[in-house]
């Protein structure tokens, strides 16, 4: 019967069909699963991107925003200690002045930084336990006179106000001993 | 009866004594050495002004000015003694006046300059709260005429310096200040 069976040509194609549409079929099923699992990863990929992409724009907007908080705080740093330098050099120029002409300029220049030519000057000659003795107060056209005039260095400057245009509405200098 | 009265009498001297306190407040030796140094610098700026008013190189106006910043610094009705090496009197001006002579003295070079600042007398507070004290400084002077006549003379003189505690408003803040004033400028000696 084996031998019938096996020596039958049609038999024999009919088998080969056989296996060969099992084999096919598992092949497009793995090819299949595959795919789909491909899918699915390119998917997760692009989600996971997207997601990146939203993270580092968050991100970026978070770093401008605090890039920008910085350059306007340092802005208005540079507002305070600005006018605070540049009346310093003013103390330093009019003292040191040699002659009367540019002891008056740079005392007119100085006087454009503040909101008056009266603005009020207070000078600390002593400080103990919060308590502070000051001398008569003077105002800041009479001080930067005094400078010209006695041709001493400055005293230190303390604390200065500004008004809401940047222009110094009071002076506290403390006396060095 | 006795316990009472003790007790009353107590209570008075109590009162009087806080009273006394309230108006005599210590202050502490270093408050005390920065009114000090204030007052010397206050004379220290008296003597520059004068020597730029004193100077014939000082412009009209500019020594208007300074007339004006140096009268500040004194006491009403205070005055300046002058002396001189040719009379054995002294004459004493009202600082204003002082100060327009010396603008105008006769020479063509004047130069005047203060030195040994120092106290003869310690600030002490007075019974009306004030702080008073002297500081001598001697004053050497020479003027100088383009025909060659020189004057000069070295003069010791005595300041009064007055400090009082004051307040003021500034920005509707009360601030309270020590406000030194110079008194009158007595000539002690005239030398050489």
């Amino acid at each position: 019967m084996i031998q019938v069976i096996r020596n039958s040509p049609r038999f024999i194609m009919l088998a080969l069909l056989v296996v060969l549409m099992a084999v096919g079929g598992g092949c497009k099923s793995k090819k299949k699963a595959a795919e789909a699992e491909a899918a699915a990863e390119k998917a997760k990929m692009e989600q996971e991107a997207a997601a990146l992409r939203k993270q580092q724009e968050e991100d970026r907007k978070k770093r401008e925003a605090e890039e920008e908080a910085a350059k306007k705080a340092a802005a208005a740093d540079a507002n305070k200690k600005g006018p605070q330098a540049k009346l310093e050099e003013y103390f330093t120029s009019i003292s040191n002045s040699s002659n009367e002409a540019s002891a008056n300029s740079s005392i007119n220049e100085a006087l454009s930084l503040f909101a008056s030519s009266d603005t009020p000057v207070l000078i600390v000659i002593h400080e103990s336990g919060g308590q502070k003795d000051y001398d008569k107060p003077t105002t800041i056209k009479n001080y930067l006179y005094y400078l010209k005039d006695q041709k001493k260095q400055a005293d230190k400057i303390g604390n200065l106000q500004f008004d809401n245009s940047g222009k110094i509405t009071e002076v506290e200098l403390v006396k060095q001993n | 009866m006795l316990n009472y009265k003790f007790l009353s009498a107590l209570s008075v001297g109590l009162c009087v004594v806080s009273l006394s306190m309230a108006q005599n407040p210590e202050i502490s030796p270093a408050r005390k050495q920065a009114i000090d140094s204030l007052a010397l610098e206050k004379v220290r700026d008296l003597s520059k002004y004068i020597s730029i008013i004193g100077n014939k190189k000082t412009p009209f106006s500019e020594a208007t000015r300074v007339m004006d910043r140096a009268e500040e610094l004194f006491a009403p009705d205070s005055e300046m003694g002058v002396s001189s090496l040719n009379r054995k009197e002294i004459n004493y001006y009202k600082v204003r006046k002082y100060f327009e002579r010396l603008m105008a003295l006769n020479y063509d070079k004047v130069t005047i300059s203060w030195y040994d600042i120092h106290y003869i007398s310690d600030l002490e507070r007075q019974p009306d709260g004030r702080y008073v004290g002297v500081v001598t400084i001697y004053q050497r002077f020479e003027g100088t005429s383009d025909d060659g006549l020189k004057y000069k003379d070295t003069t010791k003189k005595d300041i009064t310096i007055y400090v009082e505690k004051k307040k003021t408003q500034i920005q509707g803040r009360t601030i309270e200040f020590w406000d030194v004033m110079l008194g009158d400028i007595r000539v002690s000696e005239t030398s050489a």
